[in-house]
């Protein structure tokens, strides 16, 4: 992780504490999303109501990291690498934190689905968190790993979840135009797509606080975004 | 993807944006046979705060003693290269003493008033210079006083012992009594290690203060204060120059290895 080690041991053993975690958050995390979509392929409601149960683990973790953040701050005054580890502690925590309560969205909105007659687009829905599921994989690696590439790489990938996201958006509107029956559970469905491609945001702020905790800065060039669908509008012909 | 990895900060990168006041040019300084400067370049901002850290024995308080040529008085220790102070060479022989300490005061360690009354220890210091009449000399003993943060404190007991005052009061009498001459630069070595906390914030608040028409120059072990009081920082280790650069960038992301080793308590 780190090139040498403290002179005060006890500080090496603080942060490798929070690195672990964090990176124990990172995985409940990835499994949350993981179960949640499980709970909406099965239509398994009882595997459903698990998942927001489980996310108070996610937040005692989030709760352990700031506590732990606050003491190291105030013991041991960390300058340079060590303040950004801690800086970027904290907002990693938080973003795991916020994907935890994402996957929990999903989880509560299966039970709903379940009740209505499946839907065809439920089937991009995995595809999507798939990808999703990878980012966090690859994020939570790069962080243990402090591998500023690795977190790079998975930055450029949300990309790709963006457009299966927008791609999805527009197929669930032509479903809804075309048979209005459908219009609450792909409502439903569309808000669940909304959480995944939001779980990607987070996993992407989480690869710049990897970065920046490597190289002291942000990463540099700008993403094209490829979540279009704030401008799709059905009454308007596809603009590609 | 990995060309967008970020090229590590150059050292020495950051060029004060304020004008120059003084500068070191490749000075080199021996003690006998001890070399305990190398080669150090810096660069130290007109009416801003340059800290100076650094391991002990790192070069960092020979530096500072050769910004006023404090070494002078001693034997055998010799300083060979530049020190400009506004452009002029404060080593050539032909620099008085006396003008370069008239324009540069320093601060030490630990609190050194002379053994007479806070008044005297101020005026002392003034009638060296300058002849000033009675009343112009309370004006300019309470100029300074005031300047040092002092004034309140003692203006009612300013025939008593310096003595007297506590170990804060005593720094920033000292601190006052640099001041009195109108210098262009103070020279800090320290100046807050032998405190407790309050004295030390009020030392702090009172750089913060006297920047805005002085030059200074601190040398402190306390990386917080550095960080703090400073707007450039000079990291040295074996009398060289390792890094030096905004202070913000060095306790944030130093460009050198062995500035981050040291910073963040890593230094074997």
């Amino acid at each position: 992780m780190n090139p040498s080690q403290h002179i005060v041991k006890s500080y090496d053993e603080e942060l490798q504490r929070l690195t672990g975690e964090i990176v124990g958050m990172g995985e409940l995390a990835r499994r949350q999303l993981i179960a949640a979509i499980a709970a909406v392929e099965n239509r398994d409601n009882e595997a459903a109501r698990k998942v927001p149960d489980d996310d108070d683990l996610i937040d005692q973790l989030e709760q352990d990291v700031s506590r732990d953040v606050v003491q190291l701050l105030v013991v041991r005054s960390p300058m340079a690498r060590d303040l950004r580890e801690v800086v970027a502690a904290l907002r990693i925590a938080s973003d795991y934190e916020r994907i935890g309560d994402y996957a929990a969205n999903i989880a509560k909105r299966a039970l709903v689905l379940n009740e209505s007659p499946l839907v065809k687009p439920v089937r991009i829905l995995p595809r999507l968190a798939q990808v999703a599921g990878e980012l966090l994989t690859e994020v939570t690696a790069a962080y243990r790993d402090r591998d500023a590439d690795r977190a790079l790489a998975a930055w450029h990938q949300d990309e790709h979840l963006d457009a299966l996201y927008t791609g999805l958006f527009r197929e669930l509107l032509t479903y809804m135009m075309e048979d209005p029956r459908t219009i609450t559970p792909c409502t439903h469905l569309l808000f669940m797509a909304k959480n995944v491609e939001r779980i990607g945001d987070h996993a992407t702020n989480i690869a710049e606080n990897v970065y920046f905790i490597v190289h002291g800065q942000m990463i540099p060039a700008d993403r094209r975004k490829a979540d279009t669908s704030a401008s799709i509008n059905p009454e308007l012909p596809a603009a590609d | 993807m990995i060309d967008t990895a970020p090229k590590p900060a150059q050292a020495n990168a950051s060029t004060p944006a304020a004008a120059l006041k003084m500068a070191a040019r490749g000075l080199d300084f021996h003690y006998g046979d001890i070399q305990a400067l190398r080669g150090v370049d810096l660069d130290v901002a007109e009416r801003q705060v340059t800290a100076l850290i650094g391991p002990s024995g790192c070069g960092k308080s020979t530096l500072l003693r050769v910004f006023n040529r404090i070494y002078a008085i001693y034997p055998g220790q010799v300083a060979s290269g530049q020190v400009l102070l506004d452009g002029e060479n404060i080593l050539d022989p032909g620099y008085s003493l006396n003008r370069l300490r008239s324009k540069v005061g320093m601060v030490f360690q630990k609190p050194v008033p002379f053994p007479m009354s806070i008044y005297e220890n101020v005026a002392y210091a003034i009638r060296h210079y300058e002849r000033l009449s009675r009343v112009d000399m309370d004006d300019r003993v309470e100029q300074a006083l005031r300047q040092g943060a002092l004034w309140d404190e003692v203006k009612d007991k300013l025939k008593r012992s310096a003595l007297g005052l506590s170990g804060g009061q005593q720094q920033r009498l000292c601190i006052a009594r640099a001041v009195a001459l109108n210098p262009e630069v103070i020279l800090l070595d320290e100046p807050t290690s032998a405190l407790d906390p309050i004295a030390t914030g009020r030392i702090e608040q009172l750089i913060a203060e006297l920047k805005e028409h002085f030059t200074i120059v601190i040398v402190t072990h306390n990386m917080q204060q550095a960080a703090r009081c400073s707007d450039h920082t000079a990291f040295m280790y074996l009398g060289e120059l390792v890094e030096f650069g905004a202070t913000t960038q060095i306790f944030t992301n130093p460009a050198r290895k062995q500035t981050e080793d040291y910073i963040t308590g890593r230094f074997g």
